[in-house]
């Protein structure tokens, strides 16, 4: 029997799916060998059970987490799809600000004022509590970068589909940039996410000219301590240290705790 | 073995016309101050002038960052073909410096020993290398005269010394070599090895950093101070980020992998590059890690260099001194000032 494939998704861009849905390539060999039975992106049915559930986005609302544990609960193997997922990405930075005062930003006072008094639009408060998937159910396997990586999905399909277990070693990005022969942007008199960040990311934006903003959220040795301290020798002072922390890694523990 | 004196420009032509007609690597500016070895073309800018040692050494072009080692493929009847990957096309590789060359004659004892690396061999066996001697350290960063590099010029085919007066001495050192100098009109020179003797002793004394000890002391104390605080001392800034063993002219360790066809029959064995300062490095089946900590595995890293290989091969410190590691740490953590800090520590 084909294994049974499921696509969700909660608060994300959908670009993971799209990154996805761009190996065009292999994705219709992959297709033949698996039964897909939600897809947001392409059709829309509910099966009972999944074998593998891919879910993309972070969790905001008291629903949400209703609605993942349901997930969680029919499904044998989940995993965390792109840096929403995996680490909160950018929107876990308005853990840090009171709902009220970013819904007066981006909508302005009188709409803020108006709905903060209106029961319908309670639930809106709750979106200030970005979490990734582990902070609330189980995640079996976590395809990280925003976007994901299309070869590391398919090294994880190919490695479920063969009932071997996929790696991902736990390589700073760094490495990436050792095997393209980078420059440190240190180099440079920049400072970089990479030494504190999940390699695998092929080191992309720093082969592009930019640095590592630590999408791919932090490692689980990460130095954090030395890090700051590398970025204090760089003149950078605490507050953008701190923001630069909290660009993609808001809703990780380290990101809450610089 | 012979001897030539030639121009500035005279050799840059000589690079140049081999370019035209081969795959040749040399070192090129890249980035804001570093240096790659780039393949280049007869009309390329070719400076022998100073240069850093270039992000990764030219190992690099022996064993690649990621290569594929062999495709396989089973049949219907359980019959498994295996096609090895070897690449065997003739590559040249010039303006190696002494320290980088020395790795690779390191690289090339690592690779023979047991079982001979058939992807080692078949590269390295295609592959001419000219090598250009140092009259001044590269930074504040080498150590290459501490370690016995710097005057190494064994596994070059054809080696460079600038003399006084500005020319460029050559020195043809193998068959190899005869051939890549085919035809060259340069001035041959009698007194070749009274001259590279010249360059040698007009060199600044000390050349670059200088321990505090001798070359088989240090082996002994650094093998004597397994416990030390030495190695907490430095790894508190540590990324286990392994650039310093990725960047290292000496660091042979890899990982192979295969990588299935979604037709579960055929596939590709591959591997690429690893380090024991990565932190899974040391991790068996059953998830045991043998070197959890990253003193344990600096200290491994620091004794491959200067205890285990050296005895294992009895051709020295397994580190030729090119600073790379120190230079390119983004916590310049460096393998000298850990080595320095052993031998005053037993000093004490
Ligand atoms: S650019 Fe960033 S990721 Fe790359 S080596 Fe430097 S610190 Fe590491
Ligand atoms: S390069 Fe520096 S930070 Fe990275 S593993 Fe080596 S010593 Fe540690
Ligand atoms: S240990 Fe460091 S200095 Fe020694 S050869 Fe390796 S990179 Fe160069």
């Amino acid at each position: 029997m084909k294994p049974k494939i499921a696509f969700f998704d909660f608060a994300s861009c959908e670009g993971c799916q799209l990154a996805i849905l761009n190996c065009e390539d292999i994705l219709l060999d992959i297709l033949n060998l698996v039964e897909l039975v939600e897809f947001r992106e392409a059709l829309s049915e509910t099966a009972p059970r999944y074998d593998v559930a891919f879910i993309e986005g972070s969790i905001h609302r008291d629903e949400d987490i209703e609605r993942l544990r349901n997930i969680r609960a029919r499904a044998t193997y989940l995993v965390a799809l792109g840096a929403c997922a995996c680490n909160g990405n950018v929107q876990a930075r308005s853990n840090f600000v009171a709902p009220a005062v970013n819904y007066g930003e981006v909508y302005g006072d009188e709409a803020r004022n108006r709905v903060q008094v209106d029961p319908d639009h309670w639930g809106l408060w709750s979106h200030t509590r970005v979490r990734p998937l582990d902070a609330v159910v189980k995640v079996d396997a976590y395809l990280r970068g925003c976007p994901v990586v299309p070869q590391e999905f398919l090294h994880l399909v190919k490695s479920l589909l063969q009932g071997t277990q996929p790696f991902f070693p736990p390589n700073a990005v760094c490495v990436d940039c050792k095997m393209n022969e980078n420059e440190c942007v240190l180099e440079r008199g920049l400072t970089c996410m990479g030494p504190v960040t999940w390699g695998g990311c092929n080191s992309i934006c720093v082969n592009k000219g930019y640095v590592c903003d630590g999408c791919r959220g932090t490692l689980p040795h990460a130095n954090v301590e030395a890090h700051i301290e590398l970025m204090r020798e760089h003149k950078i002072d605490d507050r953008d240290i701190r923001s630069r922390y909290r660009l993609f890694m808001g809703a990780e523990p380290i990101g809450r705790g610089v | 073995m012979s001897y030539y004196l030639a121009t500035q420009k005279e050799i840059v032509d000589w690079i140049r016309r081999l370019a035209a007609e081969n795959r040749l690597y040399f070192p090129e500016k890249h980035g804001a101050a570093s240096y790659r070895f780039t393949r280049v073309g007869p009309g390329s800018d070719i400076q022998f002038d100073h240069y850093t040692p270039t992000v990764v050494p030219p190992v690099k072009l022996l064993v690649p960052a990621r290569e594929e080692l062999l495709h396989f493929r089973t049949d219907a009847d359980g019959k498994t073909e295996v096609q090895p990957s070897l690449d065997t096309s003739f590559r040249i590789i010039a303006g190696v410096r002494s320290c980088d060359l020395k790795g690779i004659f390191l690289m090339d004892l690592f690779f023979r020993e047991g079982v001979p690396d058939a992807y080692y061999l078949a590269r390295r066996e295609n592959t001419a290398i000219i090598g250009y001697a140092c009259n001044t350290p590269c930074d504040e960063r080498a150590f290459c005269a501490a370690v016995d590099s710097l005057d190494h010029t064994e596994g070059a085919d054809v080696y460079i010394t600038p003399v006084k007066g500005g020319d460029l001495l050559v020195e043809v050192k193998t068959k190899l070599g005869e051939k890549l100098t085919d035809g060259v009109d340069w001035k041959p020179c009698e007194d070749g090895a009274a001259r590279r003797i010249g360059a040698v002793t007009a060199r600044p004394e000390p050349f670059g950093r200088t321990f505090p000890a001798a070359l088989p002391e240090i082996s002994k104390i650094v093998e004597k101070n397994y416990e030390s605080p030495v190695w907490d001392k430095h790894v508190k800034r540590c990324f286990s980020c392994g650039t310093c063993n990725l960047v290292c002219p000496t660091c042979y360790c890899f990982d192979v992998a295969d990588d299935l066809h979604l037709d579960v029959a055929s596939g590709n064995r591959t591997r690429s590059w690893d380090g024991c300062m990565l932190p899974h490095f040391a991790e068996v089946g059953g998830g045991h890690n043998f070197r959890p900590e990253p003193a344990a595995r600096q200290r491994h890293r620091v004794n491959r260099k200067f205890t285990y290989l050296p005895e294992k091969f009895e051709h020295g410190a397994a580190c030729v001194g090119c600073g790379r590691c120190g230079r390119q740490c983004t916590s310049h953590i460096d393998i000298f000032d850990i080595v320095t800090d052993l031998i005053q520590e037993g000093a004490r």
